[in-house]
């Protein structure tokens, strides 16, 4: 059987094009997607059955067990921490927020070590965005900063932008000038009609250079920054300011690198002030499927996208402080939670290993790095390919996630509701 | 009046305690106040061994001191308008918040935040400060308002960040950042910094020490004499990536 228009909940694109053919439960082909969406649904390797830690492996126990086992872990913690969410639907990342409102926990999502940094910076100074359709039609300028979606999105640029045919764009390849920023020659870069290489942590003093010129003030900086030359930083500013419409696109590589949110403020302020000249937008790249959606429910439930401290019964924010790393770092937290990411794979050292002296539990349909630091493991669906559900692409549309197969797994949903009914007694969300 | 709290040994030394009530007004009425550890609500003295010594009719005769491993108790002096507060050793993260009037003294490290949002008043921090050192919240237009932070030590990173009045002094150096968004006040790091002042709008800012990575969008003005500082200084205008008129003068 053929399923058609199927959405790949990998990455933030979330293509929704793909067609998957299926044969008796099992995917057997994926087409129009990428490497990335390929993998995804065919080596989609599941844990059996839910895990406990022995003093020498592992046993397998029920989900009634393990369900009843964590919430009792969650019951009995002082700190107790929530951390994931970007991988699984808005239905479960609502269910968790209510987990961390009735324990007084800190609920946390993977912005916090990826794009957390933009959102303080669009918090300080706003967001002029659009959605990747609008970029699609009308864009004749493209930057890709600090960010390679040739191998992190390889469908964004045939979907929206350098190869896409736009409504105002019609010949794409030749009318749309790219522009890629970046600290090494990239994939990304080999593709572009004008590549700036900067010094690494340099795209502070590039983008404030960039700003004072466009306000005619080029007189002030020097003959290079940040190994960028004034005429390559001039000609830029040109291109930019003579597009009909002008879309930035960023990635880690601006907010992890130093000065994070600053440069991604001053990247938002660079946009502002080229907006008196014509249109400009700036949008971040983001990672996994449903991030963007991590921010969007946690942001209608508790007034707050991600690091969201409940441990005074009212919703506080504070990143660095009500952070998931810092609150590893720092060894604060007595239990954690992890829904849907790999923070063992990802985190710093110190901040893994505090993980692996608490109780540590997983709720991820694969077996990943954190299993190894956990004490329970628990297997479910995962988003998209045995479970609908509510996503947000990257520029905040909702697109729904289809189920294609069912693997006999429990939905993650389900599974949290269960816990919040232990944790209150019967009384579920 | 004097108030000495001297923090009891913890099962979970690393767990934050929240105790914005710690404030000299607070005391007038007696030691009765509820603090937070981690998520579960406690009183004062399940916390702290407290002695009082004599009696005061006015909060700004009330002198509270902290004594014990104090590095996690966070909001200390939070809202605090008169009396002091002096901390023996180190102390947690939003130590003097909106801070009206008075005095703390650390005598040791103070963690992030250190008189985030302070309005008046005076902290005397004699360790290194964190990052935030004298800056606002997440998202906030304005900084520290007034007052004056004086860290003997180090700073972390963004320090002063929009610092819209009154004085900070670092005797060490500071960070990254020191100095960006700045709106107004006074900056003095005599010690050396990383991108000082990026963005900033207003405000004076004098490095005596060694400036790295200087961002290129300041405007050399002039080179004069500061006597204040004994020195002579470059003076820089800026940010011009804005409408920047802020001073920024480095020693020479």
């Amino acid at each position: 059987m053929i399923e058609h228009d199927v959405v790949c909940p990998f990455c933030g694109c979330l293509c929704d094009d793909l067609e998957i053919e299926t044969e008796g439960g099992r995917i057997v082909k994926v087409q129009n997607g990428c490497a990335l969406a390929e993998s995804t649904f065919m080596n989609d390797v599941r844990l059996p059955a839910p895990i406990r830690r022995t003093e020498t492996g592992w046993e397998d126990i029920s989900y009634q067990e393990a369900i009843k086992e964590t919430a009792e872990i969650l019951q009995g913690a002082d700190r107790p921490l929530l951390y994931g969410w970007s991988s699984t639907h808005g239905e479960a990342q609502s269910v968790g927020v209510h987990i961390a409102e009735l324990i007084g926990a800190v609920i946390d999502n993977t912005s916090t070590v990826c794009h957390g940094p933009s959102i303080l910076a669009i918090q300080e100074v706003g967001h002029p965005g659009c959605t990747l359709g609008q970029v699609k039609n009308r864009a004749d300028v493209i930057i890709y900063w600090g960010c390679n979606p040739v191998e992190a999105h390889p469908r964004h640029m045939s979907r929206y932008t350098t190869y896409a045919t736009g409504f105002f764009v019609p010949d794409a390849q030749r009318e749309r000038t790219v522009i890629v920023v970046d600290t090494r020659r990239t994939d990304t870069a080999g593709i572009a009609d004008e590549f700036v290489q900067i010094e690494h942590g340099g795209d502070y003093a590039v983008l404030s250079a960039l700003r004072a010129i466009v306000r005619g003030k080029a007189s002030v900086i020097p003959a290079k920054v940040a190994g960028v030359s004034k005429e390559q930083l001039i000609r830029i500013a040109e291109i930019c300011k003579t597009a009909k419409f002008g879309a930035i696109f960023f990635g880690l590589g601006l907010t992890m690198s130093r000065g994070k949110y600053k440069n991604i403020r001053n990247a938002i302020e660079l946009t502002d002030e080229l907006n008196r000249y014509t249109k400009f937008v700036i949008s971040p790249l983001r990672g996994h499927g449903n991030v963007y959606g991590s921010n969007e429910v946690f942001t209608w439930m508790t007034g707050y996208p991600f690091a969201v401290d409940f441990a005074r019964g009212i919703a506080f924010y504070n990143p660095g402080e009500t952070t998931a790393v810092d609150i590893l770092r720092r060894g604060e937290c007595d239990a954690a939670l992890i829904v849907a990411s790999d923070p063992g794979a990802n985190f710093p050292r110190a901040a893994a290993a505090h993980l692996a002296k608490i109780p540590t539990i997983v709720i991820d349909p694969h077996v990943n790095a954190t299993t190894a630091l956990s004490r329970i493991h628990i297997p479910c669906t995962a988003a998209g390919i045995d479970a609908a559900g509510t996503a947000y692409r990257m520029d905040g549309v909702p697109i729904r996630l289809k189920k294609v197969i069912d693997r006999g797994y429990p939905d993650d949903a389900e599974i949290l509701k269960k816990i919040y009914d232990h944790l209150n007694g019967g009384k579920g969300p | 009046m004097r108030v000495i709290l001297e923090s009891k040994v913890r099962a979970k030394p690393n767990l934050p305690i929240e105790a914005e009530a710690i404030i000299p007004r607070n005391f007038l009425k007696g030691t009765d106040l509820v603090v937070y550890e981690g998520n579960k609500e406690r009183t004062l003295s399940e916390l702290f061994w407290i002695f009082v010594e004599g009696t005061a009719v006015a909060p700004e005769n009330i002198e509270v001191i902290l004594k014990g491993d104090t590095s996690r108790i966070k909001r200390v002096g939070e809202y605090m308008d008169t009396g002091s507060i002096v901390i023996e050793g180190d102390i947690g993260m939003h130590c003097g918040n909106f801070m009206s009037g008075g005095t703390i003294e650390i005598r040791g490290n103070a963690d992030s935040w250190l008189g985030r949002e302070m309005r008046g008043g005076t902290i005397l921090c004699r360790g290194n400060a964190g990052h935030y050192c004298a800056t606002g919240y997440r998202g906030e237009k304005k900084g520290m308002q007034g007052g004056k932070v004086e860290v003997s030590g180090n700073t972390g990173d963004f320090c002063a960040e929009y610092l819209a009045g009154g004085t900070v002094h670092i005797h060490g150096s500071a960070g990254d950042f020191p100095g960006v968004e700045m709106r107004g006040g006074e900056l003095i790091i005599e010690g050396d910094a990383t991108r000082p002042c990026g963005n900033m709008k207003s405000g004076t800012c004098v490095i005596l020490g060694t400036v790295h990575d200087m961002l290129p969008t300041f405007e050399k003005i002039e080179r004069r004499v500061l006597p204040a500082w004994k020195i002579t200084a470059d003076v820089y205008r800026g940010d011009v990536a804005n409408r920047g008129k802020g001073t920024l003068c480095v020693r020479c």
